[in-house]
């Protein structure tokens, strides 16, 4: 397409201004959890910590972000796993109703969470797993089953069974052929995976704050509670961590898809 | 007669073998590798596909069967008046995240490698950052006493400062930034397929810039266009959070006030009905999509 | 061997050499230090350190209205019953009518002590909700006999007034009634209302000229059409906190803010004031849900909450009335003007009437809720 050079200005102007409108919100919320006033006021007068020395030890807050570390740990490996396991099933397993059934296993990312949080709420309750942690790590590894699967399976999709066919003629088994020659290939898709997992359980907060109780809640829920009444930059603090968190995960996924990508065999979508 | 000869078709043809026969070869072509996805399956059915389901009838069976509670939906106009609402913020959401997403998309897909990977890497920040965050950002920003409020008065533009939160502004604001990225990443990774020898070929025919873009460029963009419209529509629809710490009385969406019926009223029932309505509203926003958006001329652009 | 038999030679100087007597010293000293250990675990002293841990290791789940308020309860109430007892009392809030009903109406509340207002007391007494108070622990002399209900025992006595923000109001002219909140010429800009029911009917009906005695039964028809006026400028906050920082981020020019609410508001730099003119008190009450888990501990803990010296903590933190009377002798003098019961301000309001809520309060709250949505 010919270049427009007065729509390019146009252009790029809305890419600098979106640019800030994605990135200056957060900034800012970074900027007063390092505030010494004890209002939520932007340009802050001074530098000070006191709000992080307010999270950290203030022990209702370590508890529930306690709790958020043992729910996603265990879920996003969980979800790793099962998303793993179905997308080779479903790319390897020439199964007859293959769409259905990666649609069903989409299922909990194109239905309305609350929906999703409303039905796990009816049904933990009758199966005591209401308040339990046992009871968020099943619902945050369903809930990040999909994204795992999506991922894996394209990236299944891109790896050619010839591959696996060929180790199998060297002599392999099934199983060390998966591991030493698909594992490797995908990878990349599967960190991606496990570690957007992370995040997505951290910062879950819907179906956390229908099946959590006061004793077993993550810190997402206890934001949700103090955040209309937040009267100082403590919750700004609790904010940047979360934030910190999210920024840290996508700069290793970043990192490692960057440093594979130079390794690959196959052209990998990176 | 072996299985396998009948599988094959020999022999009489009773109608029961029908069925029979394609299962036996179903079964024969299955990899066995296609048992992995039991496990994952069996889950995703136990504790997502029956409690939804558990939740959707008890729409027509709490706390006795029949139609009440949709009843009561119709009936009563707060509630028609609520899903109104619901779908027009939605609309709104879209509708700006496309005027904006669509530059940002087509930079992208025509800009220098460099660029492009910043740009790609500012639109996932608040696709990996939670909401809450996100919009903890926004009450803060958009408060009388807030950044936004203070920049305008500074440059003039106001005397007082305007009330940007707990109304209709707040809301789409804090969720067009939400949204943003669920538009502007599927379109991109159409536009970035898009041949450029289309547009090339349609200027030798002599089309100027604005024919070229509006008969060629943006029709071949219409997939991209309509997967991120559709994304951004039925993510709205579905939406709590924004709206709940950034809209005022008259913003109140579907999601809240199912809720509200669950946590404070206790009445499933009603709670359900709701649910089915804003399951229903979101598939056939998908199949509508489907239909009209990807016709099927223009599908053999998609690789 | 009968070392006591054994005579010790005179002169203590033989104990260092003598070996019989140093082992005797021994024997001698550890006895005593024994007998005086088991003494002291027999004395009452010793009774009192045992009996002291007696909810070791059990939690109570309290739960209240979030915020200051809890936070100046849990120093008050909680910690002190937490040290006297062993037990941990978990925070949990905030206090939701609904809440609070659907859990009892499940069989499992989570909540062992809920602090609630008085028109929910008498509406969820009625509704068979919870669990009667236990004066065998409970000393109920301790606390005014008006505050003394079968299912509940008072603990503080509050106000919702009319704040205004002194920012944008000066002393001559700010908004001195209800009728002036709904004025909306006359004094520009958004107002804030408390998203229960209670008592944004009586707000209404006295800003629509009704008098503060002839209040009761409600005119519910006149006081909805009267709201419906303000509505377009209303933001309902959802929790005490959120009407302390509408009127901190100056979001709001007035609205309905509880007395003690708006004193920590103005502590804490807020531009804030408010009017005693009309003010609409109300008691809140200690009650144990109906099922609740640990309610041993729950009647301890409400115990706890009627001692003097607690309860002018509490006034002292947040200016709401004690309901011990002894505990006024505790209460900081500049606190006064912010209690609703000092004699400058009770005269000004009312009571809010408990026993036609009782009858109402959830039909009506129904209705504002979905009159809130229209």
């Amino acid at each position: 397409m010919g270049s427009l050079n007065g729509w390019t200005w146009v252009r790029a102007a809305i890419c600098v201004l979106l640019t800030i409108f994605m990135v200056a919100p957060l900034a800012i919320i970074v900027v007063i959890s390092f505030s010494s006033a004890p209002f939520l006021r932007f340009p802050p007068p001074g530098f000070s910590l006191q709000w992080y020395r307010s999270f950290f030890g203030n022990p209702v807050w370590l508890k529930t972000l306690s709790i958020s570390v043992q729910v996603m740990i265990p879920a996003a490996l969980g979800a790793t796993t099962l998303g793993t396991m179905s997308a080779v099933g479903i790319a390897r397993g020439r199964l007859p109703g293959a769409s259905l059934i990666a649609g069903l296993l989409m299922a909990p990312f194109v239905v309305p969470v609350i929906i999703t949080a409303a039905a796990i709420f009816g049904m933990f309750r009758a199966w005591n797993l209401y308040g339990t942690l046992l009871g968020l790590m099943i619902a945050h590894t369903v809930l990040t089953l999909p994204f795992v699967m999506a991922t894996t399976l394209a990236a299944m999709r891109m790896v050619k069974p010839e591959l696996e066919d060929a180790a199998l003629t060297l002599g392999a088994t099934h199983w060390s052929a998966f591991w030493r020659v698909t594992f490797p290939l995908i990878l990349p898709a599967v960190l991606t995976g496990l570690l957007f997992s992370l995040v997505i359980s951290f910062d879950e907060l819907i179906v956390s704050l229908f099946i959590s109780s006061p004793s077993v809640r993550p810190i997402t829920v206890q934001m949700w509670s103090d955040i209309r009444g937040s009267v100082d930059p403590t919750i700004a603090a609790i904010a940047t961590v979360l934030f910190s968190f999210s920024l840290f995960v996508m700069l290793i996924d970043h990192l490692y898809r960057r440093s594979s990508a130079k390794r690959a065999l196959t052209s990998e979508s990176s | 007669m072996t299985y396998q000869s009948l599988a094959q078709g020999a022999g009489p043809r009773p109608w029961p073998r029908l069925w029979w026969d394609g299962f036996l070869r179903t079964a024969r072509q299955l990899d066995r590798r296609a048992w992995l996805v039991v496990p994952p399956l069996a889950l995703l059915l136990v504790v997502f596909v029956y409690p939804v389901g558990w939740l959707l009838l008890r729409s027509v069976s709490d706390p006795i069967w029949g139609l009440q509670h949709y009843e009561r939906m119709i009936e009563r106009p707060v509630y028609l008046h609520v899903l109104w609402n619901t779908v027009v913020i939605s609309f709104t959401v879209t509708s700006v995240c496309l005027a904006f997403g669509y530059p940002v998309a087509y930079t992208m897909a025509h800009a220098s490698p460099q660029v492009r990977r910043l740009l790609v890497f500012v639109v996932l920040i608040p696709f990996w950052t939670s909401l809450l965050v996100r919009t903890f950002a926004w009450m803060v920003l958009l408060q009388k006493t807030g950044v936004i409020n203070d920049v305008l008065i500074g440059i003039g533009l106001l005397d007082q400062p305007a009330a940007l939160i707990y109304n209709r502004i707040g809301v789409v604001v804090g969720m067009v930034q939400v949204q943003l990225p669920i538009m502007i990443l599927p379109l991109y990774t159409i536009l970035i397929r898009i041949d450029s020898r289309y547009t090339q070929a349609a200027a030798t025919l002599g089309a100027g810039p604005i024919r070229n873009f509006l008969r060629v460029y943006l029709p071949l963009s219409m997939p991209g266009v309509a997967t991120g419209a559709m994304l951004v529509f039925i993510i709205s629809l579905g939406y709590y959070i924004t709206p709940a710490l950034l809209g005022g009385g008259g913003d109140v969406m579907i999601a809240q006030l199912i809720q509200m019926q669950i946590e404070e009223f206790g009445n499933w029932g009603f709670a359900s009905a709701l649910s089915v309505v804003l399951l229903f509203g979101t598939a056939v926003t998908i199949g509508l999509i489907y239909r009209i958006a990807f016709p099927k001329e223009l599908r053999f652009i998609e690789r | 061997m009968d070392k006591k038999s054994v005579k010790a030679p005179p002169g203590a100087l033989m104990s260092s050499v003598d070996p019989e007597f140093s082992r005797r010293a021994f024997l001698i000293a550890s006895s005593a230090v024994a007998v005086g250990g088991i003494g002291t675990m027999l004395t009452p002293l010793g009774n009192r350190a045992l009996a002291a841990k007696k909810f070791e290791g059990r939690k109570v789940v309290f739960a209240s209205w979030g915020g200051s308020y809890q936070d100046a309860e849990k120093v008050a109430y909680c910690d002190p019953f937490a040290e006297k007892t062993g037990a941990t009392v978990l925070q949990d809030g905030p206090m939701n009518a609904a809440k609070f009903r659907t859990m009892v109406e499940a069989g499992a509340p989570v909540w062992d002590v809920v602090d609630v207002t008085d028109t929910f007391l008498y509406s969820a007494a009625k509704d068979n909700l919870l669990e009667e108070i236990d004066t065998s622990v409970v000393n109920v002399k301790r606390v005014s006999p008006e505050f003394v209900h079968k299912y509940g025992i008072g603990d503080i006595v509050w106000s919702y007034n009319l704040g205004y923000s002194t920012k944008i109001f000066n002393e001559q002219n700010h908004p001195r009634s209800w009728a002036d909140l709904y004025d909306v010429k006359k004094f520009p800009g958004r107002r804030t209302l408390n998203q229960d029911v209670v008592p944004n009917l009586e707000i209404a009906l006295l800003a629509d000229g009704v008098p503060m005695d002839k209040l009761y039964p409600l005119d519910v028809e006149r006081a909805f059409k009267k709201m419906s006026t303000l509505k377009e400028h209303v933001i309902f906050w959802q929790t005490n906190s959120q009407s302390q920082q509408l009127f901190i981020d100056g979001e709001v020019a007035c609205g309905t803010i509880l007395n003690g609410r708006a004193y920590d508001a103005v502590k804490k730099g807020g531009m804030l004031a408010i009017e005693w003119n009309q003010n609409i008190q109300s008691i809140d009450y200690l009650v144990v849900p109906k099922g609740a888990k640990n309610k041993e501990l729950a009647m301890g803990l409400i115990d706890e909450m009627t001692v003097a010296e607690n309860q002018a903590k509490v006034a002292n933190l947040i200016a709401y009335s004690p309901t011990n009377k002894d505990a006024y002798a505790s209460v900081d003098k500049q606190i006064t003007p912010w209690l609703a019961t000092s004699p400058q301000n009770a005269g000004k309001g009312f009571l809010v009437n408990k026993l036609y809520w009782q009858d109402h309060r959830e039909k009506l709250n129904e209705r504002f809720q979905e009159w809130k949505l229209a």
